[in-house]
């Protein structure tokens, strides 16, 4: 009777967590915005006005969630293995180049073939740039969050490079690539009030196949076991290191998929600069979420609607957008902290519960 | 000619090792005392725009170097209540503050300047006193006073590591704190002040890339330096020496980079400016001092804090 009791607040406490840091969150940057005179109450109106106001703006709103979603996918599926992946931005950029490359100087292809080899390409190319920090925390467990915070700085420098140096566009006054052959282009699913393409169902399924995977089958349970407990994974004959490697190339996968589905779906050719930090949002996402990838996309909409609603934001309520990278800041922050949130959470319905009795 | 080609390396080099320095003789408490510090990045920048802040609102750059140093302490503060106090995950409030310092500081700079950078303040990027020393005077007054500050720093921490009970009470909470505990030492004590000393010194450094190299402050002005502290610290193994020495490493490639640039090599300008990044890639895989680090990941909690 007592250990079920406990096991229900742990639960309890598991729930409300993530909520106390939301709010936590949204209260901090309210003072803020009081600080600099801002209105908050006005601020956050014209955030959702921006994000949810016409049917074009819940449209951009989804569009913007794709590559979060994935972001966050990629995040997702390295913690359920113990890893944490954090060069997600990096393999971004890299995703978005190889299908960028694949898009522009393949030619002749009809879309059915043309659309998954440019898919194809920008995965790999992820995939790729997350091999050398994966292969060097493998190897000689050398820390992965610098390895990867070194190859973020290192490919936002890369990418600037291939678009102005190696690859640049017939238009020189714009900092991209020449735009990807038509047969490239994501189909639309609607286009009236505004485009959206198929990236979102590609988004879903991918959702829907990475919970099977890590739920409902033998392989994902092993990934599970050498993210709850390595040693005890190891001990029992799961070769956890193999897991951890093939954990962080499939993150780089999924991450080079978000860029990939920018550049074909939303641009049409490679900005240097397209990514606003996506790979960024995935991680408070992620971890908020708990790794489940269903979590995972409803807090990918919210932090699509946050990047589209601050826009309007920052015209109306003259609230800079940088207040993003302050909500992103505090809640990992609380994360790192969720420990005594849990504490106070369990220690506050303990005592309600002892009043009662 | 060439003489001079190599005394102007020579002046670039310790210029730019100036930050890394700092910020590296500031982790190594952190981390000696067991606390992993990913933040430093963080401590740095909001150093940085503290210190315009100070000297644009004072006018005496002094007054800001004083609030670059409050700046990087109070999110120390904030790394050691998560990590020290309540047994939070070190790298991620690292990252956290990271980011969080990272856009407060952005947002700020908005609102208060409307841009993404500061107007030029009041700096100190010469020692004007020694000007007047014969032969080496015009060599000397180069430097920033931040420059001889750090020399009485790393003295103070080489003294501090190896002769006293303090350092060596510090060392000890990082490899074994139930110990230290039994031995009647306060152990939480003694991690708190590690790792807002380490924010304090970030701070400093922060100040040192906004108003001792330059007058004004940028978004993402510490470019990595946090990171390449943190990594001078690993391979340095928590020695003050070996800390500056690969921290003069660093700084070697970094003014390579800076030369290569203004000389223009016909190397695209983003290639060189990756070397600095990559030779800390390199210096990492390289490492091999994992016997040496104390125990990072475990926080010590207080039993008050415990289920």
């Amino acid at each position: 009777m007592g250990s079920q009791t406990s096991r229900k607040n742990m639960d309890w406490t598991k729930i409300l967590s993530p909520v106390v840091i939301i709010l936590i969150a949204v209260l901090f940057t309210s003072v803020l915005m009081g600080i600099v005179g801002g209105n908050p109450l006005e601020a956050y109106f014209c955030m959702l006005v921006g994000a949810f106001g016409s049917g074009s703006a819940v449209i951009n709103t989804i569009n913007k969630m794709v590559p979060i979603a994935f972001a966050g996918f990629a995040v997702a599926l390295s913690s359920k293995a113990g890893v944490f992946n954090i060069g997600i931005e990096g393999q971004l950029v890299f995703g978005a180049l190889g299908s960028a490359l694949a898009g522009i100087y393949l030619t002749g292809l009809p879309a059915v073939l043309h659309i998954p080899i440019c898919i194809l390409s920008g995965m790999v190319f992820g995939m790729v740039y997350a091999v050398i920090p994966s292969a060097l925390y493998v190897k000689k467990g050398t820390s992965l969050l610098v390895l990867h915070i070194m190859m973020n700085n290192i490919a936002s420098l890369l990418i600037t490079y291939f678009v102005m140096g190696v690859f640049p566009g017939e238009n020189r006054m714009i900092a991209a690539t020449d735009p990807i052959q038509p047969t490239a282009e994501l189909p639309y699913l609607i286009t009236s009030p505004n485009k959206l393409t198929i990236g979102i169902l590609i988004a879903i399924l991918a959702g829907i196949l990475l919970w099977l995977y890590i739920n409902k089958t033998t392989d994902g349970f092993e990934f599970r076991a050498c993210g709850g407990n390595a040693q005890a994974a190891l001990f029992s004959g799961i070769r956890v290191k193999r897991y951890q490697f093939l954990a962080l190339l499939a993150s780089g996968a999924l991450a080079g998929l978000a860029g990939s589905i920018e550049v074909l779906g939303t641009y049409h050719r490679l900005y240097d600069g397209f990514s606003p930090g996506y790979g960024f949002d995935g991680i408070p996402i992620a971890m908020l979420a708990g790794g489940n990838p269903f979590g995972v996309m409803i807090g990918a909409f919210l932090f699509g609607a946050l990047r589209v609603g601050s826009l309007n934001m920052q015209l109306k309520a003259g609230i800079p957008t940088e207040i993003i990278s302050v909500i992103q800041g505090i809640m990992i922050t609380l994360i790192a902290a969720s420990y005594i949130i849990r504490f106070a959470i369990s220690k506050a319905t303990k005592r309600q519960r002892g009043e009662r009795t | 000619m060439s003489q001079t080609v190599v005394i102007n390396m020579l002046i670039s080099i310790l210029r730019l090792s100036v930050p890394v320095i700092i910020t590296g003789l500031g982790n190594m408490f952190s981390v000696r005392a067991g606390v992993m510090n990913l933040a430093a990045e963080g401590m740095m920048i909001s150093g940085a725009f503290c210190a315009v802040l100070g000297s644009f609102y004072t006018g005496n750059p002094w007054l800001g170097v004083l609030c670059g140093i409050l700046g990087g302490l109070v999110i120390g503060m904030i790394h050691s209540m998560i990590c020290v106090e309540f047994g939070g995950n070190q790298n991620v409030s690292g990252l956290g503050l990271n980011m969080l310092a990272a856009g407060l500081t952005a947002f700020f700079c908005r609102t208060l300047f409307g841009s993404a950078f500061s107007p030029a303040v009041e700096s100190i990027q010469t020692t004007n006193i020694l000007s007047g020393i014969p032969v080496v005077g015009t060599i000397l007054s180069q430097f920033s006073p931040i420059f001889y500050l750090m020399i009485l720093i790393f003295i103070a921490c080489c003294f501090l590591v190896d002769k006293t009970v303090l350092g060596l009470r510090m060392n000890a909470v990082g490899f074994n704190p139930q110990m230290v505990e039994t031995a009647g030492v306060n152990v939480w004590k003694l991690k708190h002040m590690s790792v807002i000393i380490c924010g304090a010194l970030a701070g400093l450094s922060g100040a040192y890339l906004s108003i001792g190299q330059l007058n004004t402050y940028m978004d993402n002005m510490t470019m990595g330096k946090g990171m390449l502290a943190v990594i001078a610290v690993q391979m340095g193994r928590q020695h003050p020496r070996r800390i500056v020495w690969i921290a003069l490493i660093f700084g070697f490639f970094d003014a390579l980079q800076l030369q290569l640039q203004i000389n223009n090599v016909g190397i695209a300008p983003e290639l060189i400016q990756t070397i600095p990044y990559v030779v800390g890639i390199i210096a990492l895989a390289m490492d091999t001092s994992k016997r040496t680090a104390p125990r990072l990941m475990a926080p010590y909690l207080k039993n008050r804090y415990k289920f």
